[in-house]
């Protein structure tokens, strides 16, 4: 026998395992040869001398168990998940798909269900509800959210740290606005004009359904207003399904239970959409990242193969279905504003390999000047840098990021991650944009 | 200038350690020597299964008695050596039903417990069996590590004052009188742990008597007296599989045949097995077919098997006997049975008693009955307490849940150690502060290995078969000079270097037999690791010329503030 050629993709871990609850990963430990570049990439490693890195944590961890063994290391909860493992893995191992699994695993068999631990985790990864009940009075969340002596208490009982300010919530969210907008029945109405305006066939099948995630719903509803509108300028149906979570704070935390209650809801909505010939699309790269990837790997739910196959980022669908460069070389930009941006590539995008679209895109654009402040992690990676023992790492992960941004010609920074922009915030003080703003300030 | 004990025992696989093990404890003054390592010929290289009989359940019943009772023993005596993963006997649609019912009434005769399975419920154990798996019969096969269980057995000889010698090959036997008096033995390093680059030397050790336990090689050891032992020695290739694709012994339900067997051991899987007979326990051909012929025969039992990464192949010789005149043509129809055979009633040649067949599993009992044998002789009336008296490491079986949990060390690697190390694990990895891992894929710490060390000198295949250091997937690229280093400050360079040669040509000798997919990426990554970065392939320190030291600086004078000392570093 001779396996020279690459072994068949047939191979699915959870196809063997439909009644487990997790699957068994030790044989996806064969791909991995301890080239270690894994760990030369993993920027937790890198400031912290005790994290073993992710080659510990997934294939020497995987083939050192046992099936029954439920000793997964303690150490797995200091992976924050940036997932750059993955793309810096040259043999294709699941680095993720294994941190993920072994993360779920530790919390449900180690990690006691009455610490604060455990439940400041777990309202750390719902941070949805959270936002859902605070977005009901905005401002008075606002005020006590970033109360001192709320805050003080907060990182004394939960362990969530005082250091940073929770982020604005917005005094109206997306969705309110979007019906507002007339819904859906509004945007066939809008896309239809701008299809006539265009001069493209006016029935033409151009339908999108928009995965908001929470942050863009609750916190920057500029951002989703951004999208609406750039969408509808290329003649986009835009529809806004029901949604809940995209589960990445939840996977990162070792929930996912919770994440697959969630999955499950988006799954069907968009499962649904696709199915009629719509696209999905998101305008935050870690949702994008956990339809198109963790979800296959961790859950197994009917459509979720056709769901991670037709999900995009909003940019690159655009840039895919449309001339999306040669409209914006030929476009202007006269926010003073965003004359000049430091931008920061999310560690999500890289590993969908969009870290170099928005500079690509900008390049040409009159008014508009963006520069790459480096490949280093903003080391908040969602819910991590909001816990009071991972502060510091989280912050020493950055160090290299709040540096460069200091040096970049703008005072104004970019990025499509809502963390990423808290943290460059936190670092710098510099107001943060989404690349999908500054599109729409040059088409709209 | 020649030495003297009551027994010599020659050959240090299992039988050997069994027996002077069992004479030590009965107050008999022992030697033991063997020319490797512990475990160097037959024992080191068998698959790790421990029967529970079910493999001889139709075909041999006496065997299959002795299996199952032997099984019970060893998991209480050598706990940390066992692992109770079960076995199973699956059938597939082509295998005959007939035997099937056979096999079964067959365990049920010897006393076997054996459970029937559905496919279903088999698969529900083992999720990676083929889909048309039609059933099973569960049975009590577990794993066992043959180097703990002889290097244990040799320990425990060692405390009741037997002289164990490694390396220590048998170059004559003395004769005198028409008798056998001892043995001319050559050590490669002089005598105690083997020390590479100390000077060999010749001793005459003499005993009132001489046990040839050398299995395959008893034929040679019976040659310097002229006795005819005719072992027939029959080769079987077995293949490590990168990591546990079953986690219980799977076994093929049908009349003998290779390829039928996967026994989980540790983190890997052993695939066995081919029957050949060899004319030379030492020199014989090892042919890829075999290494084909086990991983597609098994995977129809396990197809995931055809996808996964193969780490080695590795050959061993069984020592099978039959009494002369029997003729089998067939290497698999020769028992499996052991046999005594005493050169005085047999060739009028006192003084030695040689001992061939047998099998792993039933080690200890063949053991005790030799040293009935010879204590007989000797007119000891000691009685024999190896089926009772734990092995070193198994003394306290709870110790293994509290030592782990009481060292700092990653959790998983914590286990392993524990579970290798059993009763010993406080003692071991409390000695070593701080206690990083030395070899990842097999998680193990510098504790273990300068235990090893301690206990086997330079020798770091000793020190391999005693940690399982550089068995994991990268076979000893990124820890096999790690290991060496561990031999510094006790030992110079040149000899943490010749020790390091001797592994690395180990680890590299069964791998020729896996490079393909990604067992080929990590060789070539083991190649610029050792080739190209430490420059191993053409190395100043081996060449005519001596290291010019001088050409170094002298690195940071304080690493804490991250200046670069006054020597500086040329040419950053």
């Amino acid at each position: 026998m001779s396996d020279a050629e690459s072994p068949s993709d047939d191979f699915e871990p959870i196809e063997v395992f439909p009644d487990e609850e997790t699957p068994d990963l030790r044989p996806g430990a064969d791909d991995c040869y301890k080239c270690s570049t894994c760990d030369t990439n993993c920027p937790v490693a890198e400031v912290d001398d005790d994290f073993p890195g992710p080659k510990f944590q997934g294939p020497e961890q995987w083939r050192l168990k046992r099936k029954e063994d439920a000793s997964v290391d303690d150490s797995i909860s200091k992976c924050s998940n940036c997932m750059r493992c993955d793309s810096a893995c040259p043999s294709d191992v699941g680095l993720s798909q294994m941190h993920n699994t072994a993360r779920a695993e530790y919390v449900e068999e180690e990690l006691s269900k009455t610490s604060l631990t455990y439940w400041r985790n777990r309202i750390l990864a719902n941070y949805r509800t959270s936002a859902f009940l605070a977005s009901k009075v905005p401002r008075i969340a606002n005020f006590a959210m970033n109360f001192g002596p709320a805050r003080w208490a907060m990182e004394k009982t939960l362990g969530v740290t005082s250091e940073r300010e929770f982020p604005e919530f917005a005094t109206e969210t997306f969705r309110e606005w979007w019906e507002r907008q007339g819904g859906a029945d509004g945007s066939r109405e809008r896309a239809r004009e701008a299809r006539e305006r265009r001069g493209e066939d006016v029935d033409a099948d151009k339908r999108v359904a928009y995965f908001h995630g929470c942050y863009a719903n609750y916190n920057t509803p500029e951002v989703a207003k951004s999208l609406v509108r750039v969408f509808e300028h290329f003649g986009y149906e835009l529809v806004v399904p029901e949604q809940r979570c995209s589960g990445t704070p939840m996977f990162a935390n070792g929930m996912l239970d919770d994440a697959e209650r969630h999955a499950e809801v988006n799954v069907s909505s968009m499962g649904d959409l696709i199915e009629q010939g719509y696209d999905a699309i998101a305008s935050c790269t870690s949702c994008s990242m956990a339809l198109r990837q963790e979800y296959p790997e961790l859950f197994d739910i009917d459509g979720i193969e056709d769901v991670a196959e037709n999900t995009w980022e909003a940019l690159e669908y655009l840039r895919v279905q449309e001339d999306l460069s040669g409209e914006l070389a030929g476009a202007e930009v006269e926010d003073e504003h965003l004359a000049s941006l430091a931008y920061h590539a999310p560690c999500h995008a890289r590993n969908q390999g969009l870290d170099g679209q928005a500079l690509e895109l900008f390049d040409d654009l009159a008014g508009v000047d963006a520069e790459d402040v480096g490949d280093s992690c903003s080391g908040i990676s969602g819910t991590y840098g909001w816990k009071e023992e991972k502060y510091e790492t989280s912050m020493k992960i950055g160090e290299e990021m709040f540096d460069h941004m200091e040096d970049a010609e703008g005072e104004v920074g970019m990025t499509e991650c809502p963390t990423c922009a808290m943290q460059m915030e936190h670092g710098t003080g510099y107001e943060i944009r989404h690349p999908l703003e500054v599109v729409a300030a040059a088409l709209t | 200038m020649g030495t003297r004990t009551e027994v010599l025992v020659i050959g240090g696989g299992s039988t050997g350690c069994g027996v002077v093990r069992d004479l030590a404890r009965r107050g008999v003054d022992t030697t033991l020597v063997e020319k490797g390592t512990l475990t160097n010929g037959t024992t080191g290289r068998m698959h790790g299964l421990l029967h529970s009989g079910g493999r001889y359940a139709v075909s041999d019943q006496a065997s299959a008695r002795e299996c199952i009772e032997e099984n019970r023993v060893l998991r209480d005596i050598a706990g940390h050596c066992v692992e109770e993963t079960g076995g199973l006997f699956v059938k597939r649609p082509e295998d005959d039903e007939e035997y099937f019912q056979e096999k079964l009434q067959g365990c049920r005769d010897c006393d076997i417990p054996a459970e029937v399975l559905t496919g279903a419920e088999a698969r529900e154990r083992e999720p990676y069996l083929a889909k048309d798996v039609e059933k099973a019969i569960a049975v009590p096969d577990a794993a066992v590590d043959p180097f703990r269980l002889c290097v244990a057995n040799a320990v425990d000889a060692e405390n009741h004052g037997a002289r164990v010698e490694t390396h220590a090959e048998v170059t004559d036997l003395l004769v005198e009188g028409g008798e056998i008096v001892g043995a001319e033995v050559t050590h490669e390093s002089g005598k105690g742990p083997r020390e590479h680059g100390t000077p060999g030397e010749v001793e005459e050790i003499y005993a009132d008597h001489v046990v040839n336990a050398a299995g395959a090689w008893a034929g040679r050891i019976g040659d310097h007296a002229d006795l005819d032992v005719a072992v027939r020695p029959s080769k079987g290739v077995m293949t490590v599989m990168n990591t546990r694709q079953v986690d219980t012994v799977v076994n093929r339900c049908r009349p003998k045949g290779d390829a039928d067997i996967i026994v989980p051991h540790e983190t890997a899987c052993i695939l066995g097995t081919t029957d050949e007979e060899v004319g030379d326990p030492e020199d014989y051909p090892e042919e890829e077919w075999e290494v084909d012929l086990v991983i597609d025969t098994l995977s129809e039992l396990v197809p995931i098997l055809q996808e996964a990464r193969t780490l080695r192949s590795f050959w061993g010789v069984r020592p099978l006997y039959e009494p002369p005149g029997t003729g089998t043509q067939d290497p698999t129809d020769i028992t499996r049975d052991y046999f005594t055979l005493d050169h005085e009633e047999r060739d009028a040649v006192p003084g030695m008693t040689s001992i061939v067949g047998g099998k792993l599993t039933t080690y200890r009992m063949m053991a005790e009955s030799i040293t009935d044998h010879v204590c007989e002789k000797l007119g000891v009336s000691a009685t024999c307490d190896t089926a009772d008296a734990p092995l070193p490491g198994s003394e306290r079986p709870g110790d293994l849940e509290a030592a782990m949990e009481r060292f700092g060390l990653r959790s998983p690697v914590a286990r392993r150690s524990a579970q290798r190390l059993g009763s010993r694990t406080e003692d071991v990895l409390a000695s070593c502060d701080p206690n990083p891992v030395v070899c990842s894929c097999e998680g193990v710490t510098r504790a273990e290995v300068r235990d090893a060390i301690d206990d086997s000198g330079t020798d770091l295949n000793a020190v391999r078969i005693r940690t399982r250091a550089s068995m994991g997937n990268c076979q000893g690229g990124r820890c096999a000079h790690r290991m060496a280093a561990e031999l510094h400050p006790e030992h110079d360079e040149a000899t943490a270097r010749a020790a390091l040669d001797e592994l690395w040509a180990e680890r590299w000798k069964g791998q020729r037999h896996a490079l393909w997919g990604e067992q080929l990426s990590q060789a070539m990554l083991n190649r610029a690791i050792h080739g190209a970065t430490m420059n191993r392939d053409n190395d100043p320190a081996r060449t005519d010329d001596a290291v010019d030291w001088d050409a170094f600086d002298g690195g940071r004078s304080d690493a804490g503030e991250g200046e670069v000392g006054e020597e500086g570093i040329h040419g950053d």
